[in-house]
């Protein structure tokens, strides 16, 4: 603090000259705030976003379902709420990973139906629960596809380290937008007649096959940040080379892998919105939808800050989930 | 007798014409000790790292506990021996992210397929004997070099080894650590463990070795008792290394 009151006095102290131009640098921020907040306020209509929250959240579920999408969402809440700020216990700790693995098939099962619950197409599927989808869906899938992968490209077999290599390689010199377009146009096409793969899927493939090439290289730095000693111990106590991977490398791979993982997890968060130009109606194409309605006709500024909030809101969640994460296995290691 | 341990003529080059082992031959019988000293870059570690298959070698052969491996490093056998041999490292080469309990049953469970209270069971009673049974909820980290150390003794325990290799285990210790983990050493010997230990704590040596291998440039220089080693030592490259430990 005392460093922080000097540091002031020195900027503001030295001369007129550079006294002026900090006052005049903050009335400028000032007045630009002033005037963000005004149009906000009162210049804004916020009708678009106030009177169509519910489709931001479902897209176009039928109205009298809604409560299901509602209910995955509410419970991906909760559990990221136990998460934080939950009561340490161990067993509780020990069933949270499988406790969120366990709510994708609770999504698919709300958003789908079936087994008592009347059937909604996927085309209904839309908004933020669309969006929440996509991302978990391709990275519970593109997180093991990545392990194997790069396990595969540290192998010693030449076949399985020159098949992997190929396939990361490729999938990184490949722009995410193509990978798309190859899911939603090409696939059908290379199907039989008859045979047809829901949309919404063919996005999820599309983003896990494109997301485990990433995933890879980040879990490849992992693995090799672990020092040879580490295989040369487990060795040593006759553990084989299936064992040694499952309980010495991965673990450690993927505590060293967390940040750069996360930096995936964002990423194909908001990656997700690009498939808004292609068909899909998640929280991107509802704002574009809406905008096409005469209605609310040139109200562009106030759908885009508002997804903008959104986006920021969930990405900025998904930050603090992972860096009370990364503390918990600091914590593991040098405090209990 | 079988002998425990049993070298001949082991052979290993990294470049060629410069040996790392260079014609080895040497015998351990049960319950005894064999100390390998020698000047850094002699081979001492590439030797004990061949006795459980590390290290492969170029020529000659071995026989750990009758199992028998040649140059051509066959792994079903290495992973043989490894079952019933344990090692400990310099470096420790603790597992960091399991607890000090997790460390220890791992193999145990996982290699020898025990139940998991009994092999928590045995590792308590290993801890208490190493005197930090109140660690074993610890991680590796929290704990001091040579209290790891000893964690990692009673891994290689766990396993219920014939026979124990020790690859320098208080080199990376503070002075005063040192004993904690030589006491333990020396309870092992005294309750009749094979162990071969490359070291240079001369005192251990003298008290507890059975005999001592000189190794110097991958050649087996003397292999005396530690009486004769350490006051009479036959070769003069063995008491130009003593001298010099000596005035360190």
């Amino acid at each position: 603090m005392i460093k922080f009151t000097r540091n002031i006095k020195r900027t503001l102290s030295i001369n007129l000259f550079n006294g002026l131009l900090t006052l005049a640098i903050l009335l400028i921020i000032g007045l630009g705030f002033i005037f963000t907040l005004n149009w906000l306020i009162f210049s804004a209509n916020w009708k678009v976003v106030t009177l169509n929250l519910p489709l931001y959240a479902f897209g176009s579920f039928p109205v009298d379902q809604r409560w299901r999408p509602a209910l995955w969402i509410i419970s991906l809440l909760s559990l990221s709420v136990i998460t934080l700020i939950g009561p340490n216990r161990k067993w509780l700790r020990k069933s949270l990973p499988l406790a969120w693995i366990a709510t994708l098939p609770l999504g698919i099962y709300l958003l789908s139906g079936g087994l008592g619950l009347p059937m909604v197409m996927s085309r209904h599927w839309g908004g933020l629960s669309l969006t929440i989808l996509l991302t978990e869906c391709s990275l519970l899938f593109a997180l093991p596809l990545g392990i194997f992968l790069a396990l595969g490209r540290q192998s010693e077999l030449p076949l399985v380290k020159t098949l992997s290599s190929i396939y990361i390689d490729s999938m990184r010199a490949v722009p995410l937008i193509a990978v798309l377009f190859f899911g939603q146009l090409l696939i059908p096409l290379f199907l039989p007649i008859g045979v047809e793969i829901d949309r919404v899927w063919r996005a999820i493939f599309a983003f896990t096959l494109f997301v485990s090439a990433y995933i890879a290289e980040d879990i490849r730095g992992g693995l090799q940040a672990i020092p040879n000693t580490q295989i040369e111990a487990a060795a040593t106590l006759g553990l084989n080379q299936f064992q040694i991977t499952h309980f010495i490398l991965i673990p450690q791979a993927l505590r060293i892998a967390l940040p750069a993982l996360t930096n995936q997890a964002i990423g194909l968060f908001q990656n997700t919105s690009l498939m808004a130009i292609l068909g899909l109606i998640e929280l991107l194409g509802i704002g574009r939808s809406l905008l096409a309605n005469p209605e609310f006709i040139g109200r562009y500024i106030e759908v885009y800050i508002w997804l903008a909030s959104v986006y920021w809101l969930f990405c900025t969640f998904m930050a603090v989930l992972a860096r009370h994460l990364e503390k918990r296995l600091a914590i593991q290691k040098t405090n209990i | 007798m079988e002998h425990i341990v049993s070298a001949k003529n082991l052979s290993k080059s990294y470049t060629k014409g410069l040996y790392a082992l260079d014609n080895i031959s040497l015998q351990v019988d049960e319950g005894k000790v064999l100390v390998v000293m020698g000047p850094s870059g002699s081979g001492k570690s590439t030797l004990i790292r061949t006795f459980n298959g590390l290290e492969a070698f170029d020529a000659g052969e071995l026989n750990i506990l009758g199992i028998r491996i040649d140059a051509s490093h066959d792994e079903r056998r290495i992973r043989q021996i490894r079952k019933r041999v344990g090692m400990v490292f310099q470096q420790f080469n603790l597992f960091p992210h399991l607890s000090i309990l997790e460390n220890i049953v791992l193999a145990p469970v996982q290699v020898q397929k025990r139940l998991q209270t009994e092999a928590e069971e045995h590792a308590m009673y290993l801890l208490a004997q190493m005197g930090i049974a109140t660690h074993a909820n610890k991680y590796p980290s929290q704990l001091s070099g040579g209290e790891q150390q000893r964690v990692a003794i009673a891994r290689a325990l766990a396993l219920k080894p014939e026979l124990l290799l020790f690859d320098e285990p208080t080199s990376a210790l503070d002075p005063e650590r040192v004993n904690e983990v030589l006491d333990v050493m020396r309870n092992l010997a005294k309750q009749g463990m094979t162990m071969i230990v490359v070291t240079h704590e001369v005192g251990f040596a003298k008290e507890v070795g059975d005999q001592v291998l000189f190794l110097d440039s991958g050649k087996v220089i003397e292999t005396s008792t530690p009486n004769v080693f350490f006051s009479n030592a036959r070769h003069e490259r063995s008491r130009k290394f003593l001298n010099q430990i000596e005035n360190k």
